[in-house]
């Protein structure tokens, strides 16, 4: 078009800075999917690690079998059981706390001193270290209530360990869902409650399962609160014993008990076999939790990511 | 300024489904509304139009009671739906919400099924038989003008539909409860020309089973699909009456200089 000609022709070459700004663009580019991929070689080299060190360890004898205090051969059968028995729960008694005292603190807490006071709690347990908290338990679980080194007594104390962080979480989670939301179903009517478990909990779920698969990693590697509270031996009579008040060493422990306490001779075995099988379980619940997640996030949304 | 006790529309009083009367808003200290009255007719569009911060969005979600989810807001005056007062002391928000629906200004469907987000209503009021929902998923949906371009992925995330249809959806969404009124926070204002032409079609039928109350920052939507206008500024109505008449012979100096553009 003829306005279009009488304009000057604008050049198209690249100037000096413009070459400059490309270049620190393309390096910056560089730079980060390096150390993006960093993260991934690392993992990758620590698990072929892992696996060519305890592969040859994961014998049927190992993994359902007995450990043994003194001679070599023996297995992580129960503590492979312990340590999913006091997962299962520590999630069964923080969970249903964690979410609702952060369902009250992020939905119903008026800003003011009790808020403040339960906040401040919350954030004082997060510091308190896992040792002390192990040895709360002791005084608490094992002395005070003569329970003795309990799978129910670790629970208990790793519970108090991970209730703030997920309390945040939760917290966290209900915030970000836009109030437009609960708006609109205030707007239909809508009680509070009604508006809480149909809408903002159900789209809040996904990270609440990314919380609830942090911390269920932190507990499988627990071990300074168990050592107190769940003990260092397994019990004698049956090696799944359901019962919450028995003895229960988990993997983690195990791991640590028999680097540092053990005297039996295939110690760099059982360890490395140890390492191994914490790993795929940590790995495996993780996997597990996010396809539950993606389901109850598809049941409840309609979509799939 | 309009009296209290002679709401605007007085003549035809039998036919005034709401009516507000001398209702001030505060937030805090902040007087948002003062004295405002106004009767909106059964059936019409009544369009609140006027400058930003007018107070025009305040007064809507004063009339189904929104203001009650914001701390530290407070509602004086009385409100008569049907001639009973919803700020009274029998009157229960979660009815009031059910016979007052509303849609707002930005599309918020529940990140849920297109189905889960119709039926969100009825559901929350204890409808429970499979059929009886689908039956009120099927006339919302027509109703609000999108059953033949969803009603083959009722399943599907509310999420996945365009800006338009979502606020669509929301208006299927607050038809689906068959409210008395339905008031609309600029429904159209996140939209495109075309999304909202549609939507200002669809108002124009909503009036065969609705009454509807809209704030609009645009005149020329209030003149296209409204029946009655009324004029605020600085939180007071300066002036209400028929639409064709408030933006042909406006009676007050304000009105008119609202609307021949000249502040706003």
């Amino acid at each position: 078009m003829a306005v279009v000609a009488t304009r000057a022709p604008r050049t198209v070459t690249a100037s000096g800075s413009v070459r400059v700004r490309k270049t620190t663009d393309a390096t910056a580019t560089i730079v980060l999917w390096i150390m993006a991929s960093s993260i991934i070689v690392l993992l990758a080299a620590f698990i072929v690690y892992m696996v060519y060190l305890g592969w040859t360890a994961l014998t049927p004898s190992f993994i359902f079998g007995r450990p043994q205090e003194t001679t070599a051969g023996g297995g992580v059968g129960p503590e492979i059981f312990n340590s999913f028995y006091i997962l299962i729960l520590t999630l069964l008694f923080t969970i249903p706390i964690a979410v609702s005292a952060g369902i009250y603190l992020q939905e119903y807490a008026l800003p003011g001193t009790f808020r403040n006071i339960v906040q401040f709690s919350a954030e004082s347990l997060a510091t308190v270290p896992s040792i002390v908290m192990g040895l709360f338990g002791l005084l608490i679980f094992v002395y005070t209530f003569h329970w003795g080194y309990t799978a129910l007594g670790g629970a208990l104390t790793l519970t108090l360990l991970n209730l703030p962080a997920l309390v945040r979480v939760t917290q966290e989670a209900l915030a970000s869902i836009p109030d437009t939301l609960r708006e609109a179903s205030m707007g239909l009517g809508g009680t509070k409650w009604q508006t809480i478990t149909r809408v903002v909990l159900p789209s809040a779920i996904g990270r609440l399962t990314t919380g609830v698969v942090l911390i269920a990693g932190r507990i499988y590697g627990e071990t300074a609160a168990l050592i107190f509270t769940a003990g260092l031996s397994v019990t004698a009579n049956h090696p799944y014993d359901i019962s919450p008040f028995h003895t229960a060493e988990t993997l983690a422990v195990h791991l640590w008990y028999t680097h540092s306490e053990s005297v039996v001779p295939d110690v760099d075995r059982i360890g490395n076999g140890s390492a191994l099988v914490l790993l795929i379980m940590v790995l495996a619940f993780n996997v597990a939790a996010r396809i539950v997640g993606r389901r109850l996030t598809k049941h409840f949304t309609g979509r799939t990511s | 300024m309009i009296s209290m006790q002679e709401p605007p529309i007085a003549a035809e009083t039998t036919e005034d489904k709401l009516v507000a009367k001398g209702v001030d808003v505060y937030y805090g200290a902040f007087h948002a509304i003062k004295d405002a009255s106004l009767a909106m007719r059964g059936q019409h569009v009544t369009a609140l139009i006027g400058p930003s911060g007018c107070g025009k969005s305040t007064f809507l979600r004063a009339l189904n009671r929104m203001h009650d989810l914001t701390p530290g807001a407070r509602v004086d005056g009385c409100i008569m739906l049907d001639g009973e007062d919803i700020y009274g002391p029998d009157a229960d928000p979660v009815v009031i919400r059910h016979r007052i629906g509303m849609v707002f200004q930005r599309p918020n469907p529940f990140p849920k099924t297109i189905y889960e987000n119709v039926v969100y209503g009825p559901r929350i009021h204890g409808e429970r038989s499979k059929s009886t929902l689908d039956a009120i998923a099927e006339r919302a949906l027509k109703q609000a003008a999108l059953w033949e371009e969803v009603k083959d992925r009722l399943q599907r995330s509310a999420l996945d539909l365009s800006g338009g249809q979502q606020q669509r959806l929301c208006i299927a969404r607050a038809v689906a409860l068959n409210p008395e009124v339905i008031l609309m926070d600029e429904p159209a204002s996140a939209l495109d020309p075309i999304a909202t032409s549609k939507i200002e079609d669809l108002i124009g039928q909503l009036t065969d089973d609705y009454t509807v109350v809209i704030v609009t920052h645009s005149m020329q939507q209030a003149a296209r699909i409204s029946d009655f206008t009324a004029f605020f500024h600085l939180g007071e109505i300066v002036e209400v009456g028929p639409t064709s008449q408030i933006f042909t012979h406006p009676k007050e100096k304000r009105t008119e200089d609202y609307i021949t553009g000249r502040f706003g």
